[in-house]
């Protein structure tokens, strides 16, 4: 009798690691990052750790999202580059309260031409989101002239320093908007109709058209959702330097993508979480940022992003080789038998 | 009672041995810098070599001639090389503001960060000369690179104000971010000498000084070897069609290599005519089918061919020429990489800039030990020029990078 | 065209397009590009695209293009998407081999494949056996490749003339890319038209090609059928890898230089021509003939593009959107005449 309830503690111990893996990922290496690495727990350190997060991670909510449903967008990037050009080069005639509206919608409109495309078309998202991302290189070079787009006037100074202002230490208002942003997310796909929509869209479409949701609508929302937010992370870190590259969101994908995987949501859709994702980036900046303070070379940081997915990756599939491979079994069954056969 | 007896009597002692000290550490310290200063004079980088077995330390003889400032170049037509004027210019002529000034105490030992732009063999070339001078001043020297990455390199430049350097050394990854990044270095009190990229003239007023190539005056010097080859190859046209193939967009070289040579031919040989340009980026394959396509389209229009790049950009440019046996075009193109020099010892690239990798990172560390040693720094430090041909090409092995 | 397989209940609707294009396919649109340059030419907006010398030139420019997408091609026909390990293999591959020109022209090839073999098998093991998601462990692997490059060489990058004195191992890696047959035929072009006859013998008329096919339409059905999945994978991935490798060597020999940034971009290009040459990426349709007709079609597409003088940005925008518009049309090709597609 003891026994088997040990067995079953251990195998609920197990399952709960795996539902919260990134979360213990985190705390495994932040514990290594503040006691290795040097000058790492200063505030400076960790401001700086999460004012990248909040650039990363705000496309990486969209991103998410994407992934639920079961798709990719690839063009993430481009249209965080591309809206934070937009919002620079408007500011000049139409201020702030305007440009940067419009640039987020430039980039909901670009999700939407996703989305369109992705369910009304029925075209791959692979293949779309890799066509949109190279128009917008394209009209990225073509709008901004060759040259990246900045401002250096009064107002300027006065909005970037407004976003990069501390709330609390630790805290700058960029952080604090991304962290309600994650928070409204979670809270969206977790606990309302429509977010649970894209969880189960993302786990059988077929299922759950059959059931009457509109998956059309929901893929179509996704991908909104990401232009949108992609648009906002690049907007939001154009301004705090009040200066839009030509390759500000080069990076992101890379970093979303991984992030996302990493943090427990996966590519067959259904699965995984914005809160997850968030996390993961966290973690996943912290690790960069303890190399770098390491004193190692940038060829060690792309080593070891390749290596943390690599191994998250192996992880996954390992776990779900196992459990295919029980499929149709039936453990005690087999336990019994076992058992049988030693006594006898 | 009696612990806390003990326990202040103690305190006291520290206390006075550590004010005894540290009035002593004073005097100590003023000794020691002067000498430290000395030892620092005495340090001669001028032996100092390049892997190419040129001298690593050279300074542009002559400082340009810098013409009036128009008043709003931007309005000028993009031939006209006035219109170029803050590209080109920026920070001879500039007002600084807030600079430290130097504690004249040497350059010995002193803790010095470079920030360089990205990850690249021409990077480890110019970081290589750099550690050779911070090792002849024996400088606590740390090198960080953000890999192209401005989030990065703005994370980078925090981080290490943060650390309070005894100078930070910077490649800005954009000219006008880099105002930003000047300035909150400048507002640390920390000294800053920018280097290799030119920013703005507004980011210049918070640096003690820029270091590093004249892209600008280089390709002008080159475009005039070029349209003299031109001339000599073409005697009786009076149209010369030449393209440009170009830099990545996003930086000052990709205005630097094309329009620098065009806005000084348009005066220097009006009878040169821009037929294209475009930006494959530093492929060699892609670069092939570009200029390719350019003779199917120009047929024996086009005389001259102006790259951004003498590394993969030309090998493309010479497979296609070579395939299409139009070995007549000139070639010319920025450099300088092994294989462009090999290029040119084939005789099929014409001409190269040449720009020290090793000296760039070299000098920028160089400026910072004469700042140090009280030595009094210009507003601008440029490399020397030279046009590289198959007469000196030789001169140049074995390639930095 | 036989319509007695119908996927799903809805109406399939045949035309004299749709059935051309399922017979031709993509060559389809490569001729109509070719005749849209035609146009061009005789209304004088363009001159001299009906040249041999400028079909030579398009084939050629997009010969290393099609070699790294005829071997990708398998992966994407086992409906596993893309290598995206294919730009980090070309790389390593190409440095080894300019490393190991000390020893000579051939340990320099060997050099080179034995990575591509380790690379691709790799591959193909985690992907075959353990189901790893493709696209996410593909990535995983380029970086991990790409951060070995850069820190066995320190970030640097080597010359074959530097590593050996033997100039005749230098002359013949550097003929590797320069080598003309008859002063013509490239060998680049020549490398891919025996790896798409190849390929296509293999998707076609061996055993492996209708495993793979099966494999790339219903993957659990294949298993059913006693095919040993993971085997056929894993070897569709080390097609991939070897043809990278090729495309490797010949980039590394253009460019004269072992370096870690070599091939950097053929990922999504290769995609784009397999894509565009009429695999789906459900995988088990298309052929690699068809591939080659994608990287024909990108090539006439840039040659017209450059000779009407479109800039680079404005050439990047209409490449984008013919790209969608093609696969868009071979998706609802597909579905009309009945099968499946996505």
């Amino acid at each position: 009798m003891t026994m088997r309830r040990i067995e079953i503690d251990k195998n609920r111990l197990l399952s709960w690691g795996d539902r919260y893996r990134i979360y213990l990922l985190f705390a495994v290496i932040f514990l290594i990052m503040a006691i290795f690495a040097p000058r790492f727990l200063t505030i400076f350190n960790l401001t700086t750790i999460l004012r990248t997060t909040a650039l990363h991670g705000t496309i990486a909510i969209g991103f998410t999202i994407v992934m639920i449903c079961g798709q990719l967008d690839l063009s993430i990037g481009r249209i965080a580059t591309f809206s934070a050009v937009l919002a620079m080069l408007l500011q000049p005639q139409l201020g702030f309260w305007l440009s940067v509206p419009l640039a987020v919608a430039a980039g909901a409109g670009i999700g939407l031409i996703n989305g369109l495309l992705v369910a009304k078309a029925k075209i791959h998202s692979f293949i779309v989101t890799i066509g949109t991302m190279t128009i917008l290189q394209g009209l990225v070079f073509t709008i901004s002239g060759g040259n990246t787009v900045s401002l250096a006037s009064q107002e300027a100074f006065a909005a970037s320093d407004f976003l990069s202002n501390p709330v609390i230490p630790l805290l700058p208002v960029r952080v604090v908007i991304f962290i309600l942003l994650v928070l409204g997310f979670d809270f969206l796909l977790k606990k309302s109709r429509p977010g649970r929509n894209f969880y189960l869209t993302g786990g059988n479409r077929t299922t759950a058209w059959l059931a009457g949701i509109k998956t059309d609508r929901v893929l179509i929302g996704a991908f909104v959702i990401s232009g949108t937010m992609a648009a906002a992370g690049g907007v939001l870190f154009a301004m705090e330097t009040m200066a839009a590259t030509l390759y500000l969101g080069e990076n992101s994908l890379m970093y979303v993508v991984s992030a996302t995987i990493i943090g427990g949501t996966i590519m067959s859709g259904g699965k995984g979480g914005v809160l997850k994702t968030a996390v993961a980036v966290l973690t996943l900046e912290m690790l960069y940022t303890g190399v770098v303070l390491f004193g190692l070379g940038n060829e060690v940081k792309i080593f070891i992003s390749g290596l943390v997915l690599a191994v998250v990756v192996l992880y996954e599939a390992y776990a779900m080789y196992k459990h295919e491979k029980i499929i149709g079994q039936r453990p005690e069954l087999i336990r019994e038998l076992e058992r049988k056969k030693e006594k006898g | 009672m009696k612990k806390v007896t003990v326990l202040l009597s103690v305190l006291l002692i520290v206390a006075v041995g550590a004010t005894i000290s540290a009035g002593q550490r004073e005097e100590v310290d003023d000794a020691v810098a002067e000498q430290r200063l000395e030892e620092s004079l005495e340090v001669d980088t001028s032996v100092l070599q390049a892997a190419d077995g040129q001298p690593l330390l050279r300074v542009a003889e002559e400082t340009p001639d810098i013409p009036p400032r128009p008043d709003d170049p931007s309005a000028l037509p993009q031939t006209d090389p006035l219109h170029w004027y803050d590209m080109e210019f920026s920070g001879w002529e500039v007002e600084k503001t807030n600079i430290p000034e130097s504690p004249m105490d040497g350059a010995i030992g002193k803790r010095v960060v470079m920030i360089v732009h990205g990850d690249h063999p021409w990077t480890t070339a110019c970081t290589t000369g750099a550690q050779k001078v911070a090792d002849a001043y024996d400088m606590d020297f740390q090198v960080l690179s953000p890999n192209w990455d401005l989030a990065v390199q703005n994370q980078m430049i925090d981080q290490t104000i943060n650390e309070r350097p005894d100078m930070i050394l910077l490649i800005p990854l954009d000219a006008s971010v880099a105002v930003r990044q000047a300035r909150s270095i400048n507002q640390a009190g920390i000294p800053l000498i920018l280097f290799n990229t030119l920013p703005t003239a507004e980011a210049m007023r918070f640096a003690i000084t820029w270091t590093g190539p004249d892209d600008f005056g280089q390709m002008r010097e080159l475009s005039k070897h070029f349209a003299d080859e031109l001339r000599s190859r073409n005697p009786d046209a009076d149209e010369l069609g030449v393209v440009y193939v170009q830099h990545e967009p996003g930086g000052s070289p990709y205005f630097a290599r094309s329009w620098g040579p065009i806005s000084t031919l348009s005066e220097y040989a009006p009878e040169i005519k821009t037929l294209d340009m475009q930006a494959p980026g530093f492929e060699a394959d892609r670069t092939q089918q570009l200029v390719s396509d350019w003779l199917t389209r120009f047929g024996d229009d086009l005389k001259g061919i102006f790259a951004a790049d003498d590394g993969p950009q030309t090998l493309g440019i010479v497979e296609a020429l070579q395939r299409a046996g139009r070995e007549d075009v000139v070639v010319v193109a920025a450099g300088n990489s092994k294989v462009g020099m090999d290029l040119i010892k084939e005789g099929t690239l014409f001409a190269i800039t040449y720009q020290t990798a090793e000296g760039d990172g070299a000098l920028a560390v160089q400026t910072a030990a004469d700042w140090f040693n009280g030595l009094e720094i210009p507003n601008r430090r440029d490399l020397p020029q030279h046009i590289i041909t198959e007469e000196d090409v030789d001169n140049f092995y074995p390639p930095q990078w | 065209m036989n319509q007695n397989s119908t996927v799903d209940s809805r109406a399939v609707q045949t035309n004299i397009f749709t059935s051309f294009m399922g017979i031709v396919g993509i060559y389809a649109i490569a001729a109509l590009f070719i005749l849209l340059g035609a146009v061009l030419q005789m209304t004088g907006v363009i001159n001299n695209f009906l040249t041999s010398r400028n079909f030579i030139n398009i084939i050629d420019s997009v010969a290393l293009l099609g070699i790294v997408a005829s071997g990708m091609a398998f992966v994407t026909y086992s409906g596993h998407y893309a290598d995206l390990s294919a730009p980090t293999t070309m790389a390593f591959s190409g440095i080894v081999a300019v490393e190991m020109l000390r020893f000579g022209f051939f340990p320099a090839l060997l050099g080179a494949f034995a990575v591509g073999i380790i690379i691709g098998s790799i591959n193909g093991f985690v992907i075959g056996k353990f189901k790893a998601n493709p696209i996410i462990w593909t990535l995983a692997m380029s970086y991990v490749t790409m951060g070995v490059i850069r820190f066995i060489w320190v970030n640097r990058q080597i010359y074959p003339g530097i590593i050996t004195d033997d100039v005749r191992a230098i002359m013949l890696f550097d003929n590797i890319y320069r080598f003309r047959l008859f002063g013509v035929i490239s060998m680049p072009l020549i490398l891919m038209i025996i790896l798409v006859i190849i390929g296509q013998f293999l998707l076609t008329k061996t055993p492996f090609g209708i495993k793979l096919k099966i494999t790339g339409s219903a993957k659990r059905t294949a298993k059913f059928t006693g095919i040993n999945v993971s085997l056929v994978i894993g070897t569709a991935f080390l097609l991939s890898a070897l043809a990278a490798t090729v495309a490797g060597l010949a980039v590394t020999s253009l460019s004269r230089v072992g370096a870690w940034y070599i091939g950097e971009g053929y990922d999504f290009r290769a995609v784009t021509a397999i894509v565009i040459g009429g695999m789906t990426l459900a995988g088990g349709r298309g052929s690699i003939v068809g591939v080659m007709g994608g990287t024909l079609v990108i090539g006439i597409m840039n040659n017209i593009m450059t000779l009407l003088g479109i800039g680079t940005f404005s050439q990047d925008i209409i490449r984008g959107m013919i790209f969608i518009m093609v696969v868009g049309i071979n998706a609802k090709t597909l579905r009309s005449m009945g099968r499946d597609d996505a």
